[in-house]
């Protein structure tokens, strides 16, 4: 296993490449820059690269996106700072194979590259994290989306769903479909009423 | 700015001055003396009188010249040269043959192929002719003939106002002192009309001769010290002299006791001036030989008279020679001489008679009044008193003189007319002058109104075209500042702190909990300040992700309807992420909205952003004009720094912003 690593801080590059090497794996080169990591890239055909995205001259999103237009063998894994699930999303499209946050690394890294290393995909767990932080709700609130939550704050003051659908700028079909689902999520008997029942009794949370 | 009103200013009044000037040059002369005409050699000569003296090279000249033009078909310049030889003739009162009949020729064969007016010189010399030969009536006929003339040029005028002023000399000399103060006085308008001062000096000249006549001493010697002057002003030796020379005239006449003194000084005067006139000479002396006749210095004037002689006979006018035989003729009586021609003298008296020239006959009557007295032959002597008197008495009658007064009468109301007609010419003049100023004035300031404010608006466009450039830059740098201090803060210190976290030997749940806590609120504090990898990730996206955390933190539902195909350059999308990001901000801190919902809808020439919210609503006008609507003012420059117009509406149903941006 060829691994390649990438990263413009010389203590983080060194740590990265003393812990992958500890799992065994054959470092062969680091640099700490997007542009000598692709020349390396086409030069030496690694399995698989390990890039921050945050880099000078290229970032890491670029350097993987040449890898795939060039059709390289070499599989790329993001081990970054950046949580926003927007910046996986890219990575996704573009077709990275690992995304790994750095403050993350000890735990999900040696995970990752082996994943990687037979052909599958690794995202972090930790992504978003951040955005939910409400921990007074029990398990089945808390799987609703946030327009869920919105339109059963509505139920729950006895709104139909003529009034919910305009106070939301939503169409009534759409507060339809959102009900159907609240009821699933929270799973609750699928009869009428149920939900509102359910609103009336929950009135105080 | 003062400056400018200061220019517009000095051109005001150097308009006002010129306009004025222009006006003050035209009005006093009706006919402006063509001072640009340009004449050839030969004509200048021809038109200098000095150049007469001597005679024959001056003839030669004219001849030369005047044949050569006539057989070349040239007659304007032929008529040119005959004009100004003709005036130099009758200057010089030669009335020889020779030129008498060129000047003949031309008027049966040349005149009809000149204008008229350029033609009365032929009139002119004729009539001097005539009036040189004694006969009267012929010579007024010809200058009358000028006299029915309109001028239309300067040099026409005159020639006009010198027909009447000759006409005036000969009405004079007939006696008929009406008619000729009558000619004098139109002589007189004319020369005032064209400012010509030479002309002025003649009339004046024979104003005297006029009043002279009728025996006005009083206007005589005031018109005869005006016409001095004017040849003085002129410069014009020959004038003065002939001025002077009548000033001795009338003290002789009206018997002053200086004339004498007077002859004696003009004589001294004359002989040390450097002009030369042989007419003029003799003209003197024939009066100091009078003179010293009267003083009983009988020898001295015989002796004047013998040195006169060659000069009378070198002299061609008839008139000047009158003069002298009648001093002869009065030596002759003085000295006794036995063998005096009284015959002779009695048939020139009836020539005299039939040409009515009494100043001569009166003259004449004298010597022979003298001689009875002298022979003792009282009977004679009374006879010739009554002729003598008969004779003044025709030249200056009672009934003449009522006629002349009520001629006075009628020249004064003339001239008062025409003063009039001058004062409300003048008058209208000035209020055209007036009211074109006014004109000048006003389109001036007009002109300068619309130059300032055209410059004005230039400056402003420019100063807000400045204004805009200076603000999308400090936009754009203020972007870019944000950007370095946001990934400085995300990759730097965070990076510090996670190198920080793993170098700890022994490792602490709390101190790996309060490093993650520190690095997630720097994580978000660069977040809001840039959005993470804007440019990477796109608007869409990067609206999406705002969206989420804005609805996690405020608990505030954001629909979004994103059709958005990259239409606007990554700045002007940052700008318009901006935007947006202050509409959301305000609506939840002030709107007390349900929802919100953001719709992008890009077509192929424009982008249409509208951002809704069904709160409260807000009094826009009254916002905008407040100083803390910062918020408001800022989507609005923006929208305008991306090519956008951003419109606010709102009402208690809630707020609409909408920003179409053209492509």
């Amino acid at each position: 296993m060829k691994i390649l690593i990438a990263d413009d801080h010389p203590l983080t590059l060194q740590g990265t490449k003393s812990f992958v090497q500890s799992f065994g794996y054959n470092v062969i080169d680091t640099c700490s820059n997007g542009i000598a990591a692709l020349n390396l890239i086409n030069l030496r055909l690694p399995d698989i690269a390990i890039l921050d995205i945050d880099m000078p001259g290229m970032d890491g999103l670029d350097v993987a996106e040449k890898i795939m237009v060039s059709k390289l063998k070499t599989k790329v894994i993001l081990l970054t700072m950046h949580k926003e699930t927007t910046v996986y999303e890219k990575a996704k499209e573009i077709g990275v194979f690992g995304y790994v946050l750095k403050e993350h690394a000890q735990n999900e890294l040696e995970d990752c590259l082996a994943k990687v290393a037979v052909g599958k995909e690794y995202v972090s767990a930790f992504l978003n994290d951040d955005l939910l932080n409400d921990s007074s709700l029990d398990a089945g609130v808390l799987q609703l989306t946030f327009s869920e939550k919105k339109i059963l704050d509505l139920i729950k003051i006895q709104k139909t769903n003529k009034q919910i659908a305009q106070s939301l700028f939503l169409s009534e079909r759409t507060i339809e479909g959102h009900r159907r689902n609240i009821i699933e999520k929270l799973g609750l008997p699928k009869e009428k009423n149920s939900l509102l029942k359910w609103a009336i009794q929950n009135h105080s949370k | 700015m003062i400056n400018k009103i200061k220019f517009f200013k000095t051109i005001a009044l150097f308009c006002m001055a010129l306009l004025i000037n222009c006006n003050d040059s035209k009005e006093k002369v009706v006919f402006a003396k063509d001072k640009n005409t340009a004449k050839d050699a030969t004509l200048s000569y021809l038109g200098t009188h000095d150049n007469y003296q001597d005679k024959t090279k001056y003839l030669s000249v004219f001849y030369h010249y005047y044949n050569k033009k006539i057989l070349r078909n040239d007659y304007k310049n032929a008529t040119k040269a005959i004009d100004s030889v003709s005036e130099t003739m009758v200057f010089n009162y030669d009335f020889t043959s020779p030129f008498y009949s060129t000047i003949k020729v031309f008027d049966s064969l040349y005149r009809k192929k000149q204008p008229e007016l350029k033609t009365t010189f032929v009139d002119t010399y004729l009539g001097n002719y005539y009036f040189d030969k004694g006969d009267f009536k012929k010579s007024c006929d010809y200058f009358i003939k000028i006299c029915e003339l309109e001028p239309d040029d300067y040099n026409s005028c005159k020639k006009i106002a010198r027909a009447y002023y000759e006409l005036s000399y000969v009405y004079g000399c007939i006696g008929k002192q009406n008619l000729s103060l009558e000619a004098n006085h139109k002589a007189a308008l004319y020369f005032e009309s064209i400012n010509n001062l030479t002309g002025m000096a003649t009339v004046y000249a024979n104003y005297v001769n006029i009043y002279r006549a009728i025996r006005d001493k009083k206007n005589a010697y005031l018109n005869c010290n005006k016409a001095i002057d004017c040849c003085i002003k002129t410069k014009n030796q020959y004038d003065k002299y002939m001025g002077l020379y009548n000033k001795i005239c009338i003290y002789d006449d009206f018997a002053d006791p200086k004339t004498s003194k007077l002859i004696d000084s003009v004589r001294l005067d004359f002989a040390k001036s450097t002009y030369k006139s042989d007419i003029l000479n003799m003209a003197f002396s024939n009066y100091k030989a009078l003179y010293l006749l009267r003083e009983d210095k009988i020898k001295e004037a015989k002796k004047l008279l013998d040195e006169l002689k060659p000069l009378v006979t070198s002299i061609n006018s008839e008139i000047w020679k009158q003069d002298y035989e009648s001093a002869v003729a009065q030596y002759e009586v003085m000295s006794d001489a036995k063998n005096l021609d009284i015959k002779a003298i009695q048939s020139k008296i009836g020539i005299l008679k039939d040409n009515k020239q009494f100043q001569n006959l009166a003259s004449f009557l004298n010597v022979l009044k003298k001689y009875s007295v002298a022979k003792n032959d009282y009977k004679n002597a009374l006879f010739y008193e009554e002729e003598i008197k008969k004779a003044n008495d025709s030249m200056g009658s009672n009934i003449v003189k009522e006629k002349i007064i009520e001629v006075e009468t009628k020249y004064q109301t003339q001239k008062k007319q025409q003063q009039i007609q001058l004062q409300d010419k003048t008058i209208d003049n000035n209020r055209s002058t007036i009211a074109a100023l006014i004109l000048t004035l006003l389109s001036l300031l007009l002109i300068g109104i619309i130059y300032l404010y055209q410059q004005k608006q230039k400056k402003m466009k420019q100063r807000q075209i400045v204004a805009e450039e200076f603000t999308k830059q400090l936009l754009e740098k203020m972007e870019d500042e944000r950007k370095r201090i946001a990934s400085d803060l995300h990759d730097s210190v965070n990076h510090e702190l996670l190198v920080l976290r793993n170098s700890f030997n022994t490792k602490t749940d709390l101190i790996d909990a309060k490093i993650e806590s520190i690095m997630n609120d720097v994580r978000n504090i660069s977040r809001n300040l840039y959005p993470i990898l804007f440019s990477k990730i796109g608007l869409v996206a990067s609206i999406k992700q705002m969206i989420k955390r804005l609805q996690n933190d405020n608990d505030f539902l954001v629909v979004a309807d994103l059709q958005y195909t990259k239409s606007l350059s990554t700045s002007n999308e940052l700008q318009l992420y901006r935007i947006i990001q202050e509409v959301l901000s305000n609506t939840i801190k002030h709107s007390q909205a349900l929802a919100a919902k953001i719709t992008i809808l890009s077509t192929s020439d424009n982008t249409f952003i509208e951002l809704r919210d069904n709160g409260i609503g807000f009094n826009v006008p009254n916002v905008l004009t407040a100083e803390t609507a910062f918020g408001l003012h800022n989507i609005i420059e923006r929208s305008k720094l991306i090519g956008g117009i951003a419109t606010i509406t709102s009402d208690k149903e809630g707020t609409v912003v909408t920003i179409n941006i053209k492509k």
